[in-house]
């Protein structure tokens, strides 16, 4: 029998870690899903209202654009910054000239604010003043009469654009940390068996990086969900509705219009969807990819 | 005997008084009311009031201490930015909290506020000698905005403080040009004039459009040039202004008389499609335009015209403003002359209001008071070199004949003849957060004015069918 101070040994040193979790995460949560099921008015709560929140959230079309609009988001986003950043950290691991140079430039992007990012793009895109706008695409004729950010058929896109250049430094410096913490060994043996550096990168470095990558990869993904920042200060989701993304409609529905219930509710949703999606994720990367 | 004299000197006394009060024009209790007086039972009161952050609230500012100094009651006057003081206001008047005891409201904020039932009415402080300032002179604050924007179901719900208003705005420099002049009128048959009308203000935004390379005032163009700049950022004053500037001006509104939506109207729709013309005009980039980017666009000298907040006029057109400081010329909005009967302007009134939560409702009461009264509204106008007057007689005063201003203030004037509170409507959010990006959808040629508004009628139907508050 393990001796009593054994048994809440454990318990203790999780205990402080935990309550944060409790009152940061859990209690907001589920404040926010008994909100989801009332009459809220103008920040007064009021009767269970049951589903009558969700059932207008889903009934809005704006909700429906939102998410296809973070749909298209991510997928433009989110492969160029694995892939950019996968390719660049390989670079890196390379002992290429300058190195000791380039990676604390890289940490630039990353640890700007978002809001100082979307100011710096719009001094670049700005329509009819823009560094990039008027001395590339208007001067040569492209987008004649409108601007990147008013056009439906780009604004979303370079948005997109701009969370890359934000975001891939970070996808970098995070796979050459994997990569450099990769065995030397096994790349050892495969040399001397004769593997193609081809071979040694499907063969050795993805299988060896896949934890790594998956669990970037998951963070990226939830994290360009949530894109907010940049979004407000280049398009304010326009033109029309084109770039605007949840996080931006939640804010819309709670600090413009008062809908705290509809935006509650569609916050749980939201937790709700990733939740599903994550689990799958982890799943298949626990099975599929030997991941954890 | 004794008894008469007494009586004599008590009539002749009551003589002298009613002839002193007769020769100034008030009431002798009128004479004898001060804030020193009215604030004793306060002293020592600390009051937080909440207010947006402009050069002339700033001005204000500096004034506070001098009502402390007078009243003894301390003001934590703080300045928050147009969103934030709308957020935080409210959020601080819906909660119930009463950390601040006034807070100033645009017009907008009035629908969900009232119907919310958060706000205090004065009626009962105004009424009471003691905190009232008889010489206030509430008549003379600039009407129909004051009106429309205090007054609910015969109640009073604060003071009028800011008088936002748009105006119409044009470079002088080129309005004047000789050649231009010429050549305007050889092309549209009528002399180059800043614009009485939309349709002179269409004509001459189509007039001065042009490519880098093409002449203006005598100089080659190495930019393009733009004939108007408006504002096309979905949310921001967008929506407001195509419906109180345009639609208004058309006969038409987002409201029948009856207080339902009217937005597929035939006037609606042949306003919004004008609006929307003028795009073709605008810089490429108008769709990204805030109420603040306007103004900068045209202090950097890129467009002949525009429809822009007086207040932040202010801010271009003064020494050190920029290059094109001191070229410009200002009317009031421009009239439809096919509807002339249907005359509005845009503008956002703005009031200090009492929060239902407060605690200290007598001396911040006397504060608003002090806000509005006519020696501050001086002192403000004095101190902020000019700026927007609430009251009618502040542009009487010194400091607002300064010669570079007086086309600035006369536009005001035009232009505030003509500008109301928005209609009280609780889902105002909501309407607005609808039709921004449809209109802009207009504006950009994603959609027709008519698809527009027929969505947009449709989107307003669904959040409410008897839209105004009723008494």
């Amino acid at each position: 029998m393990k001796p009593l101070e054994n048994r809440w040994y454990p318990y203790a040193l999780l205990a402080p870690a935990f309550l944060v979790l409790v009152v940061v995460s859990l209690v907001p949560f589920l404040f926010a899903m008994f909100l989801s099921f009332h009459q809220i008015n103008f920040g007064r709560i009021g009767d269970f209202a049951g589903w009558a929140n969700y059932s207008k959230l889903m009934q809005d079309e704006r909700t429906w654009n939102s998410l296809w609009v973070a749909a298209k988001f991510i997928l433009i986003a989110f492969p160029l910054q694995f892939i950019l950043g996968l390719g660049g950290a390989l670079l890196l691991n390379k002992r290429v000239w300058g190195r000791s140079v380039i990676l604390p430039l890289l940490f630039i992007p990353t640890m700007m604010a978002p809001i100082v990012v979307g100011l710096l793009w719009k001094v670049m895109f700005a329509g009819s003043w823009g560094l990039l706008s008027y001395n590339i695409v208007e001067r040569f004729g492209f987008l004649q009469g409108s601007s990147v950010f008013s056009s439906p058929d780009y604004a979303l896109i370079a948005l997109a654009l701009v969370d890359v250049w934000q975001w891939t430094p970070f996808m970098m410096l995070a796979f050459f940390a994997g990569l450099q913490a990769l065995p030397v060994s096994p790349y050892r043996a495969a040399a001397v068996d004769g593997a193609t550096p081809l071979q040694m990168f499907i063969r050795l470095t993805l299988p060896l990086m896949a934890p790594l990558m998956v669990v970037i990869g998951m963070l990226r993904f939830i994290d360009a969900f949530k894109v907010f920042d940049t979004i407000y200060t280049l398009t304010a989701g326009g033109p029309g509705t084109s770039t605007e993304v949840p996080s931006l409609l939640a804010y819309r529905m709670s600090f413009e219009q008062w809908r705290i219930g509809e935006s509650a509710a569609f916050a749980v949703l939201v937790w709700i969807g990733f939740f599903i999606l994550c689990s799958l994720f982890y799943h298949v990367a626990k099975k599929k990819l030997n991941a954890f | 005997m004794t008894t008469h004299k007494t009586r004599s000197k008590s009539t002749l006394a009551g003589l002298v008084a009613t002839a002193a009060a007769l020769c100034y024009g008030t009431p002798l209790q009128a004479q004898e009311w001060t804030y020193t007086e009215a604030a004793k039972p306060y002293v020592g009161t600390t009051i937080r009031v909440l207010d947006e952050i402009t050069p002339l609230q700033e001005t204000m500012r500096k004034l506070v201490p001098e009502f402390t100094e007078m009243t003894g009651i301390e003001v934590e006057y703080e300045l928050l930015s147009h969103g934030d003081v709308i957020n935080r206001g409210q959020a601080d008047l819906f909660s119930g909290r009463g950390y601040y005891d006034a807070v100033m409201l645009h017009g907008l904020q009035m629908g969900p506020l009232l119907s919310a039932e958060v706000l205090q009415p004065i009626d009962d402080m105004l009424h009471n000698t003691a905190l009232s300032n008889p010489n206030l002179g509430l008549d003379d604050l600039i009407e129909p905005a004051n009106d429309s924007l205090v007054n609910y179901a015969g109640s009073q719900y604060g003071f009028l403080t800011w008088n936002y208003n748009q105006i119409y705005w044009a470079r002088a420099d080129l309005i004047n040009n000789a050649d231009e002049q010429a050549a305007f009128e050889a092309r549209y048959g009528y002399p180059l004039a800043p614009a009485e009308t939309m349709q002179q203000m269409r004509d001459i935004a189509e007039f001065f459009t042009r490519k880098s390379g093409e002449t203006l005032a005598g100089e080659t163009l190495e930019n393009d040039f733009y004939g108007i700049v408006l504002e096309g950022i979905p949310g921001g004053t967008t929506f407001t202004t195509v419906w109180e500037v345009f639609m208004n001006n058309w006969g038409g509104g987002v409201f029948d008389a009856a207080g339902k939506p009217n937005l597929d109207s035939p006037e609606n729709i042949a306003a919004l499609q004008f609006w929307a013309d003028l795009w073709k005009f605008a810089p490429p980039g108008q769709a990204e335009y805030s109420l603040i980017d306007v103004p900068t666009v045209m202090g950097n000298g890129i467009a002949a015209q525009s429809i822009a907040f007086s207040d932040f006029v202010l801010g271009v057109d003064r020494p050190g403003g920029g290059s094109y400081a001191g070229k410009f010329v200002y009317r009031g909005i421009p009239v439809n002359s096919n509807s002339p009967e249907s005359r509005s302007a845009g503008g956002e009134p703005s009031l200090m209001a009492l929060s239902k939560h407060s605690k200290n409702q007598e001396a911040t009461y006397l504060f608003m008071q002090w806000m509005v009264d006519k020696d501050t509204q001086a002192k403000l106008m004095e101190m902020g070199g000019g700026g927007v007057p609430i009251r009618r007689s502040s542009f009487d005063l010194e400091a607002m004949q300064e010669a570079g201003r007086q086309s600035l203030y006369k536009a005001m004037i035009q232009s505030l003849k003509y500008v109301q509170a928005k209609p009280k409507t609780p889902g105002f959010y909501e309407i607005d957060n609808a039709m921004s990006p449809l209109v802009q959808q207009v504006g950009i040629g994603s959609m027709t004015a008519e698809e527009a508004l027929k969505e947009g009628q449709r989107k307003v139907l669904s959040i409410c069918n008897d839209c105004l508050l009723t008494d």
